[in-house]
This record gives C-alpha cells, sequence and structure tokens, in this order.
C-alpha cells in the first residue's frame, strides 16, 4: 500500500457504495435530469452551500490570476506579517500581510489556481486511467486481468514520498510533474473500483441479453457498462479531490511537493509554520481553504452518493426532513 | 527525569516545574537532527560533532572560540617545528582512555592513519587533502608529522583530528572510545543519546554530570520544550520564535551568498556581476526576514577569520545604477535578457524561501530575468558542485561555515580554478590561494587579505549576503553562551549550572 | 480457506518482488549518495572511494544480482548512512509505529462504532449532525496543521502535555490524537451509512415491527451485518498507519519507520528504503489475512 500521506479514503467509500450503486440501472441524462439535479440539490441544505463554495473557489482559480497576480507577487516589507482585519492598506490585506508583506488574501486567491489545478489534473489523470485499466482488466482474460490487478497492488506498496522525490529529481519539480505524481498514486482506486463493478455489472441480465444479441464490445462497454458504474466513480473522485489536495499540501509540508515561488494552500501552510506563535494568520488562513474545501467535496460527494442512486434518490425529493 | 513531573502537568503550571527538577546536574539539549554516527573520526560534520567533540573525543590542540588566544593546547602540552617540514608536538602525560587504557603517541598515529584510511570515509581526512602527511612517534609522549608540501597551520589542522585508541578498528564504531570527559552511555535510536560524566578524567571535571541528545526537526517544537521545560538548551531555534529573555543571538559563522558561475553569459561580465551586487537591498533583510544582528558580508569568511579585509567596503544598495549597467552591457551586446536560474535550497535556514523570494524580485526590478527554483538537498548540491549545469546561467544560493580560523578551509573549494564549488577560473586568484596556503604569520594574513580585497572588488566573484546569526535558547536551570562554534562542537564543560 | 492462503500469498509476493526491482533501479536514478553523504568540499578521490566501498561503482544490475543473493540468505544489507544492519534500523522503527498503528485503530474503531451506530439510530436528530459536522470537519484539516496547533496549545499554553519525543504514557497521546482524527471521520461514516442500510432492511424491520424493544439485541445483530464494509476501512486505514505516519512522526520526533522512510529517501540509503517496504509489506499481508479472517467470522458464507 502507499505510504501515508497519500492514502486512500477512495476505496473506504467504495466498499460502502459498491452493494448499493450496484443496483442502479443507467442513469439518463437530458434536460429533465439537470432540473431534477438541481432540485435534490436545494433540498439539501449542506450540499447546496457546498456546492456554491466551490463555485466561488473555482471562481477565484479562473478569474483571480486575471487582477491579482501582481499584488499577490509585490513585496512590501513594511506590510511584513501585517494582522488581519485591518482596512488601513486596503481590502486585500483584510486577512492580514505574509512574511514579505503580500497580501495573504490576495495570495489565497492566487493559490487556488495551482491547487485546483493540481488537484482537479490528478483526479482526471488517475481517474481515466485507473477506470481504463480497470474496463481491461474486467473484460479481458484471466491473465491480463491478473498482471493488471498485480500492477496496482505494486502502485499501491510504492511509497508515494519516494515516487515524488524520483519524479522531481528527474523531471524537475513543477506542477505538472507533482500531478503526474498524485495522479499514479491514485490509480489502483479507480482500477480497482472499476473492475469489481464491471465484474458484477458483467453478469446483470440487461449486459448478457446485449451480449447475446450480438452487440460489439466497445458498445456494451459505452453504452451498458459505463453508464452504470460512472455514479460510483465521480463520488469517489469528488472524495478524491479532497484527499489529493491534502497529499499535495503533506508533501509541500514535507518540502518535496511544488515550491517557491510556485504557491499552493499547502505550500502557504508550510511556509505559515514557523511564523506560528507570533503571526497565526500566515498559516491559518489557507488551513482554513483548504479545511473549507475539503469538507464542500465531502459533503458533495455524500449528497451525490444519493442523488445518483437511483433507490435512494427519492430521500433527497421528498425533501430533506423525512430521510430516516 | 523530568518527563515523571508530566504525571502531575495538568495540575501545575508549567513555569513552576524547570527550577525543582533541575537539580540533578544532568542537562537535556534538543538538537534538530540525530546523528547517523557517533563516530569521532567524523566529528567535522556538525550534528556529529555537536555531541562528540571535547564530550567523548579530543584533539591535539583546540581552538579558543570564547577569548582570543587563538590555538590552545589540549591533548599536546606544546609543539615546534623541527625541520622545515616536521611539526614536533609533546603530549600530555596521565591521560587514559574511557577504557581504561593509557594514552600515547601510538594512539596519535593510530588515530591519523585511520582517519586516512580508505577503508573507511572518515570525513576529516579531506582537510589533509593532497598533503604527505607521515606520522613518526619519537617517544611515548612524543610525535612528528613529517608533511609534503610544508605545512604551516598542521597544528591548527589538528583541532580536527579526534585521538581514538590504538585499538580501535578500521570500521565505524558505535562505542566510541575517547580521552573526554564524559563517556557514551545509552543510545536509543531516534529517541535519545546519553552521555555520562568519567571520573577518571585528566583535567577539572565537568559541572554537568549528565547530558541527554534529543532530537526534534521542527524548529518551534525545540523552542517549546525549553519553555515547556522539557530540555535545557536549544542550540539553534528560529528567529521568529527568539522573543523571549531565554532567547539569545550568536554569530554562528555561517555566510550566505550567491555563487555566480562566470562560465555561461551574462555573467562572465563584470559589469552585470557589480550590478547583481548593487540590486539587492541587504539592508532591508536584517530585522524583517532574517534577524537583528545579522551582518552584511564583504567577504566568505567571518570577520574573526585570519586575513579578514576591513579595506573591503559592501556595496551600496543602487538600483538605479544596477539598471543603467545593464543597459551598458546590454549595448556592448551582453545577453542580458538570458533567463537567468537562482537556485535555493529549502530549510537551508530559517526564512530561506523569503530570502530567496525578496531577491528575485529586487533583481528583477532592475531588469535581470530571474527563475527562483527551490529545491530539497540533493538536487541543490547537483547545482552547487561541479560539473555545473551547463544549459543556462545559474545564481546558486548557498551557505558557508567555516568557524576555524583560517581561510584555507574555504578558499581552494570556493575560489580556485579546480575547487569544486568555485564560480571563477582567475590564474591571480589561483596564485594568491596557492601562496597564502603555504605561507606563515604575517605573510599569509597579509596574502589573505589581498585575495579577500580582490575577489570582493575586482573579480566580483559572487553576491555576498550576510554573515548569519543562529538563536539559542537557554533554560533558567543552566548556564551557557553560544558561540561562534556552537553550530559545530558544544562542550558540556561549558555549562554551568544555576 | 488455505488453498486461497497460499494463492494470496504467491501473488503478493510477484508484486512485492516487482516492487522491489522498480525499487531498486528507480532510486538509484536520483543522485549520488556519495555527494550527499559526504561534505561538499570533498574530493574526487574521496566519492571514489565511497562508492567503492559501498559496491555503488558496479553495473546497477550487478549490484542487483549482489542484493537479491545476499536477500536470499535474508541479508538486507547495511545502512549507508548508520553503518549497521538496514534491518535492524527499520525493525527499530516499525515496532513503534506497529504500536502507535495499534492504539489508535483500536481507539479508532470502538470510537466510531460507538458513536456511528448511536447517530444512526438517529439519523437527522442533533446528535447525528453534530457527529457528523465534527466528523468531517476532522478528515477535511491537514494533519500537520492540527499537530502544530495542538502543540501551540496544549503543551505550549496549557503546559498539559509534553511537546514531543517518547518516553513516558503522556508522549503518546497528541501523536495518536492527531492520527485519530482522520480515520475516525472515515470510520464513522460508512458505520453510519451501513446501520442506515441495515436497519432498514427487512429482518430488523420485522423484528422492531413485532415490538423487539431490546435495543442491545437489535444493535447487536444490525452491527454485526453493518460491520463487512467497515472492517475493509478498518483494513484500509490501519495499512496506511502501518506505513508510519510521516507526519505526525516528523513533527513529533516520534522514531516509526514513517520518519525513517523520509530520511532514507531524502538520504538516498538505499537498503533502509527497501527494507522498510519488505516490512511493511509483510505486516500488511499478515493484517490483511486476519481481516479475511474477520470476515469469514462475521459472514458464513464467505468460510467456504
Amino acid at each position: 500500500m502507499s505510504n501515508s500521506t497519500t492514502h486512500s479514503t477512495g476505496p473506504t467509500d467504495q466498499q460502502a457504495v459498491t452493494p448499493e450503486a450496484a443496483v442502479a440501472a443507467p442513469v439518463t441524462g437530458g434536460p429533465s435530469g439537470l432540473r431534477r439535479i438541481l432540485r435534490m440539490l436545494v433540498a439539501d441544505k449542506l450540499a447546496l452551500l457546498s456546492a456554491l463554495f466551490l463555485v466561488i473557489v473555482i471562481l477565484c482559480a479562473i478569474l483571480g490570476p486575471l487582477f491579482l497576480a501582481e499584488m499577490a507577487s509585490d513585496t512590501n516589507l513594511r506590510a511584513r506579517n501585517a494582522p488581519p482585519f485591518e482596512l488601513e492598506r486596503g481590502f486585500a490585506y483584510i486577512l492580514g500581510g505574509d512574511a514579505l508583506g503580500r497580501p495573504l488574501l490576495a495570495r489565497i486567491v492566487m493559490a487556488a489556481r495551482n491547487t485546483m489545478l493540481i488537484a482537479a489534473g490528478a483526479v482526471a489523470g488517475s481517474m481515466l486511467i485507473g477506470s481504463t485499466l480497470g474496463l481491461i482488466a474486467g473484460y479481458a482474460g484471466r491473465w491480463t486481468g491478473e498482471v493488471i490487478m498485480r500492477l496496482a497492488d505494486v502502485i499501491m506498496s510504492f511509497p508515494s514520498l519516494l515516487l515524488a522525490v524520483i519524479v522531481l529529481y528527474m523531471l524537475a519539480p513543477s506542477i505538472g510533474n507533482l500531478v503526474l505524481v498524485l495522479a499514479i498514486t491514485r490509480i489502483p482506486i479507480y482500477l480497482r473500483t472499476t473492475r469489481a463493478e464491471v465484474l458484477e455489472v458483467r453478469k446483470r441480465m440487461f449486459v448478457q441479453a446485449a451480449t447475446v444479441m450480438g452487440a460489439s464490445r466497445r458498445r456494451i462497454i459505452f453504452r451498458h457498462i459505463l453508464p452504470v458504474i460512472l455514479p460510483t466513480l465521480l463520488t469517489i473522485a469528488t472524495l478524491d479531490f479532497a484527499f489529493v489536495m491534502l497529499a499535495e499540501s503533506a508533501l509541500s509540508f514535507l518540502g518535496i511537493g511544488i515550491q517557491a515561488p510556485e504557491i499552493t494552500w499547502g505550500l502557504m501552510v508550510s511556509q505559515g509554520r514557523a511564523y506560528l506563535t507570533n503571526a497565526w494568520w500566515l498559516a491559518f488562513w489557507p488551513g482554513l481553504a483548504i479545511i473549507l474545501t475539503t469538507m464542500s467535496l465531502n459533503l458533495l460527494s455524500s449528497w451525490m452518493r444519493v442523488a445518483l442512486n437511483p433507490t435512494q434518490r427519492w430521500r433527497l425529493e421528498i425533501g430533506g426532513k423525512k430521510n430516516d | 527525569m523530568k518527563r515523571t513531573i508530566f504525571m502531575a502537568g495538568a495540575m501545575l503550571a508549567t513555569t513552576a516545574l524547570s527550577p525543582a527538577f533541575a537539580q540533578d546536574a544532568g542537562v537535556t539539549i534538543v538538537l534538530g537532527e540525530e546523528p547517523d554516527l557517533v563516530e569521532p573520526c567524523m566529528a567535522t560534520r556538525s550534528n556529529i560533532g555537536r555531541i562528540v567533540l571535547g564530550n567523548i573525543s579530543e584533539t591535539l590542540t583546540e581552538l579558543d572560540v570564547r577569548g582570543d588566544e587563538g590555538l590552545k593546547p589540549r591533548l599536546a602540552e606544546s609543539w615546534e617545528m623541527v625541520g622545515d617540514d616536521t611539526w614536533r608536538f609533546h603530549l600530555r602525560e596521565g591521560v587514559t582512555f574511557s577504557d581504561g587504557s593509557a594514552f600515547d603517541a601510538e594512539d596519535v598515529k593510530h588515530s591519523f592513519e585511520r582517519a586516512q584510511s580508505d577503508q573507511i570515509t572518515c570525513e576529516i581526512s579531506r582537510y589533509y587533502e593532497g598533503i604527505e602527511i607521515t606520522p613518526e612517534v619519537v617517544d611515548e609522549h612524543t610525535i612528528d608529522f613529517t608533511t609534503d608540501p610544508a605545512q604551516p597551520i598542521l597544528p591548527l589542522l589538528m583541532t580536527l583530528l579526534t585521538i581514538v585508541p590504538s585499538e580501535t578498528p578500521i570500521e565505524f564504531t558505535r562505542e566510541p572510545v575517547g580521552t573526554g570527559p564524559y563517556v557514551l552511555s545509552d543510545w536509543a535510536p531516534g529517541q535519545s543519546i546519553t552521555l555520562e560524566r568519567r571520573d577518571d578524567y585528566w583535567g577539572e571535571a565537568p559541572e554537568v554530570a549528565s547530558a541527554n541528545y534529543v532530537f526534534r526537526a521542527d524548529p518551534s517544537v525545540r523552542a517549546a520544550m525549553i519553555a515547556t521545560g522539557e530540555a535545557d538548551i536549544a542550540p539553534s531555534i528560529s528567529a521568529i520564535d527568539a522573543t523571549t529573555e531565554m532567547d539569545m543571538s550568536y554569530p554562528n559563522s555561517e555566510t550566505t551568498y550567491l555563487r555566480i558561475d562566470q562560465s555561461m553569459a551574462p555573467l562572465d561580465d563584470v559589469r552585470v556581476r557589480e550590478a547583481l551586487n548593487i540590486a539587492i537591498d541587504r539592508e532591508a533583510f536584517v530585522g524583517t526576514i532574517l534577524a537583528e544582528g545579522t551582518e552584511l558580508a564583504t567577504a566568505l569568511n567571518v570577520p574573526t577569520t585570519l586575513g579578514w579585509n576591513p579595506d573591503t567596503k559592501a556595496r551600496p544598495y543602487d538600483p538605479e545604477r544596477a539598471a543603467a549597467l545593464l543597459e551598458e552591457a546590454k549595448a556592448d551586446g551582453v545577453p542580458v535578457d538570458t533567463e537567468i536560474l537562482l537556485v535555493g535550497r529549502t530549510g537551508n535556514f530559517p526564512g530561506a524561501t523569503e530570502t530567496f523570494e525578496a531577491i528575485q524580485s529586487m533583481l528583477s526590478d532592475v531588469g535581470f530575468n530571474i527563475r527562483l527554483q527551490m529545491v530539497e538537498v540533493a538536487e541543490h548540491e547537483q547545482y552547487y558542485s561541479k560539473p555545473y549545469v551547463d544549459t543556462q546561467p545559474v545564481l546558486v544560493g548557498a551557505q558557508h561555515d567555516n568557524s576555524r580560523g583560517d581561510p584555507v578551509f574555504s578558499m581552494y573549494f570556493k575560489y580556485h580554478s579546480d575547487g569544486r564549488q568555485s564560480g571563477i577560473s582567475d590564474a591571480h586568484a589561483d596564485e594568491l590561494i596557492e601562496k597564502a596556503t603555504a605561507a606563515t604569520g604575517e605573510e599569509r594574513e597579509a596574502l589573505w587579505s589581498e585575495l579577500f580585497g580582490y575577489l570582493h572588488d575586482e573579480v566580483i566573484a559572487d553576491v555576498l549576503l550576510f554573515h548569519m546569526v543562529g538563536h539559542a535558547r537557554v533554560g533558567d536551570s543552566v548556564d551557557f553562551t553560544p558561540t561562534i562554534a556552537t553550530n559545530s562542537q558544544l562542550q558540556l564543560a561549558e555549562i554551568g549550572l544555576n | 480457506m488455505n488453498g486461497m492462503l497460499g494463492k494470496r500469498a504467491i501473488s503478493s509476493l510477484v508484486s512485492l518482488l516487482a516492487l522491489i526491482v522498480l525499487v531498486f533501479f528507480l532510486s538509484r536514478l536520483t543522485g549520488d549518495p556519495a555527494a550527499l553523504y559526504l561534505p561538499v568540499d570533498a574530493s574526487e578521490a574521496m566519492r571514489e572511494n565511497f562508492r567503492e566501498i559501498h559496491g555503488l561503482n558496479d553495473p546497477v544490475i550487478v549490484q542487483f544480482g549482489r542484493y537479491l543473493g545476499d536477500l536470499v540468505q535474508l541479508d538486507f544489507g547495511e545502512s549507508l548512512r548508520k553503518a549497521r544492519p538496514a534491518i535492524d534500523v527499520v525493525l527499530e522503527a516499525f515496532v513503534w509505529t506497529l504500536w502507535l498503528a495499534l492504539i489508535t485503530m483500536t481507539l479508532v474503531t470502538v470510537a466510531a462504532i460507538i458513536v456511528g451506530s448511536v447517530a444512526a439510530f438517529h439519523v437527522g436528530r442533533p446528535f447525528d449532525r453534530f457527529a457528523s459536522v465534527l466528523s468531517l470537519i476532522g478528515a477535511s484539516a491537514p494533519d500537520f496543521w492540527i499537530a502544530i496547533i495542538g502543540i501551540v496549545v496544549f503543551s505550549v499554553s496549557f503546559g498539559w502535555l509534553p511537546t514531543s519525543g517518547t518516553g513516558t504514557i503522556w508522549h503518546w497521546i497528541l501523536p495518536i490524537s492527531v492520527l485519530f482524527v482522520r480515520p475516525f471521520g472515515l470510520i464513522l461514516q460508512v458505520v453510519r451509512g451501513s446501520m442506515i442500510t441495515a436497519l432498514g432492511s427487512p429482518y430488523v424491520k420485522t423484528a422492531r415491527a413485532k415490538g423487539v424493544k431490546n435495543r442491545p439485541v437489535i444493535f447487536v445483530h444490525t452491527l454485526r451485518n453493518a460491520m463487512l464494509p467497515v472492517i475493509t476501512v478498518i483494513g484500509d486505514q490501519a495499512a496506511a498507519l502501518l506505513n508510519g505516519a510521516v507526519v505526525v512522526e516528523t513533527i513529533f520526533g516520534f522514531p516509526g519507520v514513517g520518519k525513517l522512510m523520509i530520511d532514507s529517501i531524502l538520504q538516498r540509503d538505499f537498503n533502509v528504503i527497501l527494507a522498510a517496504i519488505m516490512v511493511t509489506a509483510v505486516a500488511i499481508f499478515i493484517m490483511n489475512i486476519l481481516i479475511d479472517i474477520a470476515y469469514a467470522l462475521l459472514d458464513p458464507r464467505i468460510r467456504t
């Protein structure tokens, strides 16, 4: 299994989810589907709040750098460790200044982009590769399946810290390479889930019927199997997004992740740590940003678990109150 | 020991605790990293030296870091030159090792040969590199060292040679035997190392009966441990935490500088190098990112070093002139727009990242195209030592520590054409280094002085930044003042108890 | 079950071998240990000598052959840095990690099952909400963050606990509390979810409808059925802890395998890295078997 800094939330929920999700029939999309999802979101206040918060974070990540890049990198030693909640230096300093007098608010907004980019890249990458391998492992012959599963074992047991050092040493510490490291370590989660689901779904009536009726393997995979397992994968991905964010911050903390002058929330916490006793806000705000984002993702993921599952969906459609 | 007090910890205020329990004549010292070995011949490595040097193992001579006596006798009572290339050391009599055996000239000979052996990689042997040294036992308490070429500073080099008994096998030991006032009594890997005072030490018995070394990577945890009374001395804490009256600052002999690889354009142009130097507002760092007391450097070595040149003055901060110099160089076809990589090491010193970020921003302000890259230790070594990266011009931020009083321990490596970290290749500098290394007395001092001036004023060999200060936190129950050598040694005999 | 075990052992061994090969070759691409071990101004001759002594001059494939040859005789090689057998260094550290994992997981399991079940019995009520939110915050916070705040608050400000290190039972409280938070949040969620499902199952409904008022009876039966997914999560979390809690061990100066691992990686102490990987792999293998046994005990259907 991989080293503790990047260890699994994924498979845990996979277990909790699988039995229910496996009962699900393919989810159908369409415009009415979207409205339905929105209605379900409104029914769960916490999930709604989380979704709104995440939208704000994403907006910051996209738009922030356009306006704040300069402000976030301009050093100003007079505003060094400026305390929060003072407006005399302007609104950007509402959360205080960092050790070089750069406004923390601007830096947090700037850092949102890298943080999101890394987590999104790693999650998308591992989900894509992992589920593809999982599909192959579930559909191909015994030997191919076996080899792929052993590969998953090896990746699981490869110490992620070592992987990080190897990749960053050989390929220079850049965002892209960090994404690569994190993506590799998360592949087994998707691979195993996908394979387990495929093995299960293959046995179901409608798939067997399609096979008997001569549907091509591709058609079966894309029309019948993927739609069934996608909700599970998405739920895991949401959780994993939170997990990857924490893993990235832990790597930064240990000094083998993203390096200055690049900036992520995790790196901000780790740099602010030295000042914790006399300028707590340096580490506090980016830490809070991590916690709030991770929490929103966790909440959203548990909402999705219900919302994407037809046997549970009624709980939300009736309204949040009567769910016991 | 003091740990038991935590049983009652919830009921008591912490400040009340320390004095009541400090009378056990033992001290606890918290260090940043655990040594991999407690091997005398590795004592020049600071994390080993702090435990071994002067405590477990002793040397023939030692440098007076508290006063200005210079070189003092330790295991040798006196020394003199006999002939052009031979030093004679008269050894102290009546000294025994902690295993009971007597100390004599054979032990010195064996210690030297063991350190030089190619069967183990003793770190101290690097200081004897390139010198043919032959030890010869004259009698039980006299030993000659014949050197080729002549070594005027051999007695100084002897401050590094830790003496072990002649029976010591040529492999790394985990049970070091020495003549020092303490003996290693316990080593729980990952947790602590304990030294106990010896009864049969030849010199005056130190006050501290035992020392317990513990290791915490995080500087704020180290500082907190003194505050809570869990430890008595933290020789190195962060300047940020050094705000109480238990804390004291001391010049720690580290010099921070940017090494310039002059083989790459545009760094081969002296105007560009001057511009680098005057574009950085060094004063602005002191008392902000770096601690109060940090001094601006004009040489790689600290002012207490032999030959340090008081006439070289730090270049004043002048961004306009820097920009103008760059323009001038550009007009002459120097590719000043080339991206220059600035490499810093994460955690090199407290505030390292902030320092390099600020330098980057100052250099960019005058028109340099600087990219900052912070790296971990192994990558840093790749940039710092030859062969250098030759794909783009590089500035390597590094620290150099020489508390041994003579520039010879720095100059060859950092400025000679063949030095492993030298950024220059300058015939005159090479010549000065070679001449100074062989010279003695005032001539030596003058040559070093000339070299310092030449490097700083004419060659502009590097961007010299700061002589750093360290911060120590010392609990109320002990009396200890850090010195410039505290980084590399911490003699328990210098600790008093209150 | 024996056949299963044999097959499992073989496939684990295959994975482990592949892992050793990968780690052995890849880690040797990350720079020269001699450059890290020796001071920056050491001469080329000293470096050469260091490589010679440690056999780093031979072609990597020769080094690997030699390593495997020693390995079959259970010789894990010497630590480059510490000049002692790598396996001694690792086992010493592993004992600490094992205790840390064992104590933490026991506490987490007991606490999560109790709180999670109670929450499941009171879905949507204040207790459930409170437990959910609390566990969520815990699971969302970076552990180094909690650790440092913990030291600042409990050791420095209040002076209740030692800041770090080992020695007394008090030294364990902060590291365990920090390690407790995340798995607790996760397992709690799974227990709760699983219990809600089990409580909704026909036989529990029937029992309740029949007027079985005895909550303990319902609780025990439901729990038994709800435990399968929970055990998987516990296994996962325990495996993560057995790999060493790098961040927590580093901050608290805890001499476990995680701290050893990060130090060895940064110093390129190859033999220690490999030995640590093998020791933890064996431990995790044993733990997985224990988990299978637990499965079988809980669910008679699997016991074939």
